[in-house]
């Protein structure tokens, strides 16, 4: 829809001009047309593999772009506990936020 | 308790999300010296920015001093909160200086607060974190040139799930997938609302499903407020319902005001309402807007299980406000033309003539003739002469 206002792409950075065709959710914020084609896929903090993004049953309601990078995929969701495979993997990639002073 | 903050981070492993906004925050307090840049956190309300310079205070061992937007609106407050903390350090022990909201003072509400926190930005003598939601104003820009940013972003729906299942695991509460999947969604990456809506839903209350509290309009939030089955309930309402507090305090009065309830609970609840209008008064008189926070812990004691008070958006009963809106304009019109025969004021004639002249009608001690119309108001004032 050609937006109302100017704005900030939530992909690009770059500004939305008023009346530019682009893209606007609230909460999310506002994006080109072009960038909103683009299809980005989120990485799973456990695994490392993709997350299935365009497949995810929150796709309505997330953007994948605005969001914290790393997220959880389906497989590693459902292992025995995913809150302790999620903290561990925090552990081992982020060593630093396990100081201890 | 309220489950946010029975699971507040205590350590910097148990936030989720923004690991690597995380890394770059502690990376940098591992590594701080005098005169190192200060830090902007910029992200979303709900995603953990204040609660990671808390546990940065605490997991380095600094003694926190946090100042809001209403403490950094004018040079002078800022230089004396912030000066002994720059210039003597032994006296303070080790401070860090921690300043939320950092966006919140717009245009004239500004008296030269954004100028004095650049000047101390530029150099520090001890660890500076500030926090904003957003960094786009023109301020922000002058501020980001002397800090380092780090970017946090809201949390997806998945991460969010993963953090509301624990909880909900060691609360041993279950919530069918829909339902949490709904919880976290209407959350949009927020994971204190969301933990707050799930506590209000799981504790037996039953919110609107297509709403969460913060959107919930004033009729909505005082009738949720008073059918709450627990304080802990009716306090998880009361502080989502982000209102202006003026209207929330009005809202409160017209509804308590109009409810048939007994003169005991009365006296109560409106000495309650009387000390929230002194604080917002206090903070309207002196702009502490950090006392704010106090506002909901006081008009909780508007709470009773069971009372009958629904929302009323008027404080008086619909027959008075009927006479007040269409009598009250033609009694004005007359009294206003009689003030102006008598030579004295409007307010004089209402307040003395006016029901002196109500009695000589009334004992026929004089006899004043009135347009048909004023003359049925001027019949229903005499009948109303005990």
């Amino acid at each position: 829809m050609p937006l109302k206002y100017d704005g900030k792409c939530v992909v690009c950075n770059l500004t939305v001009k008023k009346n530019e065709v682009g893209f606007w959710s609230r909460g999310i914020g506002v994006k080109h047309e072009k960038c909103a084609e683009k299809n980005i896929d989120l990485k799973c903090i456990i695994c490392d593999g993709s997350v299935g993004c365009p497949s995810c049953e929150f796709i309505e309601d997330c953007n994948p772009q605005a969001v914290s990078p790393l997220c959880i995929c389906k497989k590693c969701e459902q292992l025995e506990d995913p809150f302790v495979s999620y903290k561990k993997t925090v552990i081992e990639k982020f060593p630093i936020l396990n100081i201890k002073i | 308790m309220m489950w946010s903050e029975k699971y507040r981070p205590k350590n910097f492993l148990d936030l989720i999300g923004n690991e690597e906004s995380r890394k770059l925050f502690v990376e940098w307090f591992t590594n701080w010296k005098k005169g190192t840049r200060p830090i902007l956190l910029v992200g979303p309300p709900g995603i953990g920015k204040t609660t990671l310079a808390n546990l940065a205070a605490k997991q380095f061992g600094y003694d926190l001093i946090s100042l809001n937007a209403s403490d950094v609106r004018n040079k002078k407050n800022i230089h004396e909160i912030l000066s002994p903390v720059l210039g003597n350090q032994t006296v303070l022990g080790t401070p860090m200086i921690f300043i939320d909201e950092v966006d919140g003072v717009h245009g004239r509400a500004d008296y030269g607060g954004t100028e004095a926190i650049i000047k101390i930005l530029k150099e520090p003598t001890v660890p500076i974190v500030l926090a904003a939601n957003t960094d786009s104003s023109d301020k922000m820009k002058s501020i980001k040139k002397v800090v380092k940013t780090i970017e946090m972003k809201p949390l997806s729906p998945k991460l969010l799930r993963l953090c509301l299942n624990r909880i909900l695991q060691l609360e041993g509460v279950k919530i069918d997938s829909d339902s949490l999947a709904k919880l976290v969604t209407k959350s949009r990456g927020d994971i204190r609302s969301m933990i707050n809506f799930t506590q209000a839903r799981a504790t037996g209350f039953d919110p609107p499903t297509e709403k969460s509290f913060e959107s919930l309009d004033i009729e909505e939030g005082i009738n949720a407020f008073y059918k709450a089955n627990s304080t802990v309930e009716a306090r998880s309402i009361l502080y989502s319902l982000r209102i202006d507090p003026r209207e929330k305090i009005n809202a409160f009065y017209s509804s308590i005001i109009t409810s048939k309830i007994s003169a005991d609970d009365m006296q109560k609840f409106l000495q309650v309402i009387s000390e929230a209008d002194m604080l917002y008064g206090k903070i309207m008189k002196t702009q502490q807007w950090r006392l704010l926070r106090y506002l909901d812990a006081i008009l909780l004691g508007l709470y009773k299980k069971d009372i009958p008070i629904r929302y009323s958006k008027y404080n008086l009963s619909w027959p008075l406000l009927n006479r007040l809106r269409w009598d009250g304009t033609k009694i004005k019109s007359i009294i206003g033309s009689l003030a102006k025969t008598m030579h004295v004021s409007k307010s004089t004639f209402s307040t003395l003539y006016f029901p002196y002249l109500l009695y000589c009608i009334k004992n026929k001690k004089i006899d004043l003739e009135f347009d048909e119309s004023l003359e049925e108001i001027v019949q229903k004032e005499v009948a109303l002469i005990k």
